[in-house]
């Protein structure tokens, strides 16, 4: 049995991202400090204002964004990740394009398709302890170190292994084995050499500095996943140091090993921590701060206050904010709104086929109507959510559109093209123009719907039909904006269709709502874990286990029979599945495995299987030039604190949309 | 009285004892998905998901859970956090947030009941004068506007016109204290001054009193030796919790000004399943309101030798 | 004899002025020796005599009638409310008589719609926690024997820290007006009971307790004519302060996910929103916040007039 295959970061619901927005993409936010010359980037344009960087960065997150583990390979949630990549460094990290570019590993490649890869590492990489004395080199076994702690089931609970498993040879098997084993002996294992693990799984150690990987079958994007959690090093001597597994399970920042950019040199659970530069980090070239603290808040109303007393160098706004900056031209903030930095999440509405009422009976009503394409066809040209876009965004709704499965920015072909370009033009569809949704069709609209209640009445369904939408019982920013989409719905589908009824969960939307399948729609966001649109097409695909949409969202996997209500839907996924499978099998041309998802993605738009929503794209106050950071649609890059540009007088509208335009051409 | 207290202590020990029964019965309706995080959940497969509460000893019988939960109880091994932060001892995560919390409410603590006494009596002696309403007026506001809001109103306060830290800050802990602990004593003035008040005017109406005035006893003597002291004996009651209670933290007060204490964890672990914190806090607590409990009630008989907790004769 | 008749009329006649047979009546028989005292009239008396108690009284009474107008005269319904983007934030104006709120939608609805939740909440929650409280806490703190008892179900209940079992109750049972009312009373009588039971504790044991006992009077009458009306000062007040209480809780446990269900607005829930915005739009906070302060104000000076009232001593 193939285990989960695609590994994947979901994002948390778009509404408990409404809600927490510092949570949200929008954490890290800092300030690069000092010089103007950025290595990696050459065209980092200097401010004409001649501003003064930051040295010491302050920065803010929601209390409920706290750490629970100081271990990069243990951490599954994003609100551990993007402290730890500052604290440990992994094979390869990404520029401000989201561009692979070398970090440990100063090369890499395959000459196979995809099926080896080599990494060949630096030499002078330490690792130092929190006041950065130094305590080994980073070495290739380090990372074999690393695997060998993923996978073995007594040492880290599971958690990462689904990419290794899905991917490297010998890794499930070992995964296996070690299951086998008492917590004992699974613990004694290691990675050295002539142990079990180097035998069993696809990792080779021809020397100190190289690392070799076999892959299961041809991965042609297996390099993005070294950006990932499940391939970071560990040192075993610091295993040793600790005093064994436990010790490592309980370490922190004052007895962990980093190999980052900065060490954690404070760290009070709910107030504050202070990141300070690791002075034997090996990019001599990179603009750190000194200190980077940063402060644990109740929520971005405070962030805001601190901001405006000089506490901060960086605020998410909260709508109220933005829109009272705005509209106020003698505000004090009125020319500093900038954009902030986009999510890397794209949401989509996904439609359960397969429903449960509250009592656990399927809801009939709901499964025969969506199952029908004209009635979800009817969706996708008629609902218009300008007004929930401006929920995330009052001032510039329009940029926060989504016409796409696949997130913006993922992949580019060889002519330099970007994927979902490649998928509009599969569908025929118009470039966006910042005033309407370019999907909306109104006759077309028209015609679904009648289509679709005729059929569907037919049918025995009754309009309007119902639609169960669950948010966060604690967040009224969910609340507004289910709100806000009820009014949509029921300005452009019409009360006569259907009806939004906005219920709430307590804790967990996935305990709560998901596993028992009472959703109607789930308004969920989706981040890469790895670079290759297999990683968001391949969630959807019918019949396969490791597809997440499928067999946990829209629940389709467990629809089995052809009715007369499912049949079309079914031919639908068989036909989306068929071209995912197809273009996942093209491993040695990449622009026509490109093309071949966009194809894919084409069809399943097409046929409304999903439904895109938004991207999330708010404002912010920022003394940091938020095109200078790491941009990565996939692994835990995205918040490391390198190579910031700041501002110690914050960024003026102006300024950053100049930064904005250069940006996008160095492109 | 020995042989009260030591019934009272044995009885509480089984207080405690079934206390604690019932929480970790309790976490335990809740389905085993909850040992889990989102993004766990997300990416486990169900084998997995087993494997893993079969390694952590969720899918045994209750029972077996259970019997096995005493033996570390007694000991006293209060396991590890699995959430809060990985792997580490209970005892340590609760000890590094208790002694914060503990610090700011005795603080505020002290000063609440200095305060509300003092402001308590006043008002009792200025009764419908001036002073009473005034005090008056300050308990009505303070019940009046639920903390979510009048903590806003503080914070924005002290942050913008008196220009004190807004959150909370381990490297400067005096000013940027000032804030919370105003906020945790708010209430508790009001608390302080309201009973101080209405028990010394339940009191001042007595006939004795009445008497005492007749015979010419400075009124000062009169509110001291008698009206105080026999008010203060149903406050008496509560002193000793009040001082227990502190180490739990506010909620609230430490979320909104981010003192890293002991208030959020109760829920934060609750949400996070991490049963040990949970069990561990639930212990702590009931330890802490049952001894206050029971200070409380030797703290009434001390100042009040008419009340007695024991079963004279005579009497049923 | 007709002399002697005169004689003796006359003499009669000027007794008549001294003495005079009165008929014979059980009930003015009865009176010997009683004034026209009743205890509850007095209290009644003694309340009217506070002038402001009763004006705000009247006040929260209009206001509560004034409710169901304001529902029913607003230009919105709360039902079919709309949101609109283009109408957020718009001050209070002939249109919306109270604005409209961060969505667009009229507020004056909402405000009056959630005062009315939250005082029938604040209602039930009071009355239930009252009737249970004072029963149990009279038994608790006269009868010896079952002293043991409910402390042990005291501790029982107010050990498991509340916000455990809101938690459980809202993920395993669900979020409704009717659970969170019956979860509030099973808490709250807590306070009540125990307040009552160290009045208790203290009175029982007086003289004329022992008196009456020792004269044969059962239980529940000690209990009902002795010792409740030395209670009902307190009662009375820990009744008002429960009031504003449960508008207070409601909005702690909504900011925290486990109060009312997201569709029932109450007045907690609305503060906790304007919370975000009152700097920018100060209305959003006042609204609510006059309404809630005048029913916690009227509540707290109602229980304050009433226990000066009840005092029996302050009867003349």
């Amino acid at each position: 049995m193939r285990k989960s295959t695609l590994s994947r970061v979901l994002a948390l619901t778009l509404s408990v991202m409404l809600v927490l927005t510092a949570c949200g993409g929008n954490t890290a936010n800092n300030e690069p400090s000092g010089t103007n010359e950025t290595p990696g980037t050459t065209e980092t344009p200097a401010t004409e204002t001649g501003s003064e960087p930051i040295k010491d960065l302050v920065i803010s997150k929601v209390l409920t964004r706290e750490l629970e583990t100081f271990n990069t390979l243990y951490s599954q949630r994003a609100e551990d990740s993007e402290n730890l990549t500052n604290l440990v460094d992994p094979l390869l990290e990404v520029d401000t394009y989201g561009k692979l570019v070398p970090a440990i590993a100063k090369e890499w490649g395959t000459e196979d398709g995809g099926l080896n890869w080599t990494f060949k590492l630096r030499d002078d990489v330490k690792w130092v302890d929190i006041n950065g004395n130094e305590k080994a080199n980073t070495t290739a076994w380090d990372f074999a170190t690393g695997l060998e702690w993923i996978m073995n089931f007594h040492k880290n609970d599971s958690n990462n292994t689904s990419m290794p498993i899905e991917m490297i040879k010998g890794a499930e098997e070992y995964y296996e084995y070690t299951k086998a084993l008492s917590p004992e002996e699974g613990k004694a294992l290691t990675a050295g050499e002539g142990s079990k693990f180097l035998e069993m799984v696809g990792i080779e150690i021809p020397d100190d500095y190289t690392v070799i990987y076999h892959c299961i079958t041809e991965k042609p994007y297996f390099d993005t996943v070294a950006t990932y959690n499940c391939l970071y090093p560990m040192a075993q001597a610091m295993v040793d140091e600790l005093g064994g597994v436990d010790g490592v399970t309980a370490m922190n920042n004052e007895n962990m090993w980093y190999n980052g950019a900065y060490t954690m040199t404070s760290y009070i659970q709910g107030n504050e921590k202070i990141f300070t530069k690791n002075p034997l980090y090996w990019d001599k070239e990179c603009d750190l701060f000194d200190t980077v603290t940063i402060k644990m808040v109740d929520s971005n109303d405070v962030a805001f206050q601190l901001y405006q007393s000089g506490e901060l160098d960086y605020v998410i706004l909260t709508e109220s904010n933005v829109k009272t900056i705005n509209e106020n031209p003698n505000h004090e903030f009125h020319d500093y709104l900038v954009p902030d930095v986009p999510s890397k999440y794209s949401y989509q509405f996904h439609f359960n086929f397969q429903k449960n009422k509250e009592d656990g009976t399927p809801d009939t009503n709901w499964n025969t109507a969506i199952a029908n394409t004209a009635f979800r066809k009817a969706w996708y040209y008629g609902l218009d959510l300008k007004e929930y876009y401006k929920r995330t965004n009052p001032i510039t709704p329009m940029v926060c559109e989504n016409n796409f499965y696949t997130m913006k920015g993922l992949v580019y072909n060889s002519k330099g093209t970007e994927y979902t370009e490649l998928v509009r033009q599969q569908l025929g569809l118009p470039e966006q123009n910042g005033e309407n949704m370019v999907r909306l069709d109104k006759a077309k609209f028209e015609e679904y719907k009648k289509q679709a209640m005729d059929e569907l009445t037919a049918l025995g369904v009754t309009f309007p039909v119902e639609v169960d939408h669950y948010i966060s019982a604690s967040s009224q920013t969910a609340l507004d904006s289910a709100n806000v989409l009820k009014q949509a719905m029921s300005n452009t589908l019409g009360d006569d269709f259907v009806k939004l009824n906005i219920k709430t969960y307590v804790s967990s939307l996935n305990k709560e709502v998901i596993t028992p399948k009472l959703q109607s729609i789930a308004l969920n966001g989706w981040g890469a874990d790895y670079g290759d649109p297999q990683n968001y097409l391949g969630q959807e695909t019918y019949g396969n286990d490791n597809a997440y949409y499928s067999g946990h969202y829209s629940n389709i996997n467990f629809m089995t029979e052809d009715t007369e209500a499912t049949k079309d839907l079914l031919a639908a996924y068989r036909e989306y599945t068929r071209l995912v499978e197809e273009a996942d099998a093209i491993t040695t041309d990449l622009d026509a495995r490109y093309d071949a998802y966009a194809k894919a993605e084409a069809y399943m738009l097409d046929n409304v299987l999903i439904l895109p929503l938004n991207y999330s794209i708010g404002w912010s106050l920022s003394k940091v030039d938020v095109t200078s950071r790491m941009d990565a649609m996939f692994g835990i890059q995205n918040e490391k604190i390198k190579n910031w540009r700041t501002n110690k007088d914050g960024y003026t509208t102006e300024q950053a949309e100049k930064l904005e335009a250069e940006y996008e051409a160095g492109k | 009285m020995f042989k009260y207290t030591v019934k009272r202590l044995a009885q509480s020990f089984i207080t405690v004892f079934i206390v604690v029964t019932l929480v970790f019965l309790l976490m335990r309706m809740l389905p085993t998905d909850y040992y889990f995080t989102e993004e766990q959940l997300m990416k486990f497969t169900e084998q997995q998901k087993n494997d893993q509460l079969l390694a952590a000893g969720l899918l045994d019988p209750v029972p077996e859970q259970l019997l096995r939960f005493y033996g570390q109880l007694l000991r006293l091994d209060f396991g590890e956090s699995r959430r809060i932060q990985n792997g580490v001892p209970v005892v340590k995560v609760i000890g590094t947030k208790f002694e914060i919390s503990m610090k700011m409410g005795l603080t505020s603590l002290g000063i609440a009941v200095v305060i509300g006494i003092v402001m308590g009596i006043i008002q009792a002696q200025y009764k419908n004068r001036i002073p009473d309403h005034l005090g008056t007026a300050y308990t009505i506001f303070v019940n009046a506007v639920p903390p979510l809001v009048s903590y806003s109103l503080v914070l924005i306060f002290g942050s913008r016109v008196l220009g004190l830290p807004s959150i909370y800050s381990s490297r400067n802990p005096g000013p940027s204290s000032i804030l919370p602990i105003v906020c945790l004593a708010m209430l508790s003035i009001a608390w302080w001054a309201l009973w101080t008040r209405r028990y010394m005017i339940d009191e001042i109406n007595k006939d004795y009193i009445k008497l005492a005035r007749i015979k010419g006893l400075p009124t000062k003597k009169i509110m001291r030796k008698h009206v105080l002291r026999n008010a203060f004996v149903p406050l008496a009651q509560y002193l000793p919790a009040s001082i227990l209670t502190t180490v739990g933290g506010s909620l609230l007060v430490e979320r909104f000004f981010s003192v890293p204490g002991m208030g959020p964890l109760l829920t934060d672990s609750i949400h996070r399943y991490d049963l040990n914190v949970v069990q561990t806090l639930v212990i702590m607590y009931s330890v802490l309101s049952i001894l206050g409990v029971f200070l409380g009630d030797v703290l009434m008989i001390v100042v009040d030798p008419r009340i007695t907790l024991t079963n004279k004769g005579g009497t049923r | 004899m007709k002399d002697q008749n005169n004689t003796q009329n006359d003499i009669l006649e000027s007794e008549d002025d001294l003495f005079r047979f009165v008929e014979y009546s059980p009930e003015a028989a009865e009176m010997t020796g009683y004034s026209d005292y009743s205890y509850w009239k007095s209290v009644f008396q003694n309340f009217v005599k506070k002038k402001s108690a009763v004006v705000l009284t009247i006040i929260f009474i209009l206001m509560v009638i004034f409710s169901f107008v304001a529902l029913a005269i607003g230009k919105y319904d709360y039902k079919t409310l709309e949101t609109n983007s283009s109408q957020s934030f718009i001050s209070p104006d002939s249109e919306y008589w109270f604005g409209t709120d961060n969505i667009g939608r009229d507020y004056w609805c909402q405000v009056w719609y959630a005062s009315q939740t939250s005082i029938k909440l604040a209602f039930i929650v009071a009355v239930g926690e009252c009737l249970l409280g004072i029963t149990i806490g009279c038994v608790w703190g006269y009868v010896r024997k079952l002293d043991g008892f409910f402390t042990e179900l005291y501790n029982l209940i107010n050990n498991v820290p509340m916000i455990i079992y809101m938690t459980l109750i809202a993920l395993l049972i669900g979020q409704s007006f009717k659970i969170m009312a019956i979860s509030l009373i099973c808490f709250d009588w807590l306070v009540m009971a125990r307040n009552v039971r160290n009045l208790v504790i203290i009175y029982r044991d007086r003289e004329y307790n022992l008196a009456s006992r020792t004269l044969g009077t059962p239980v529940h009458r000690v209990l009902i004519k002795n010792i409740l009306p030395q209670l009902i000062s307190v009662i009375i007040l820990r009744l008002a302060l429960s009031i504003p209480g449960t508008i207070t809780m409601e909005t702690t446990l909504s900011y925290l996910g486990l109060g009312l269900d997201i569709n029932t607005p109450s007045l907690g829930i609305l503060l906790r929103n304007a919370r975000s915005y009152f700097l920018d739009y100060p209305y959003l906070l006042i609204f609510p916040a006059v309404i809630v302060s005048i029913i916690t104000v009227t509540f707290y000076l109602i229980g304050n007039a009433f226990s000066d009232a009840s005092d029996p001593r302050n009867h003349v």
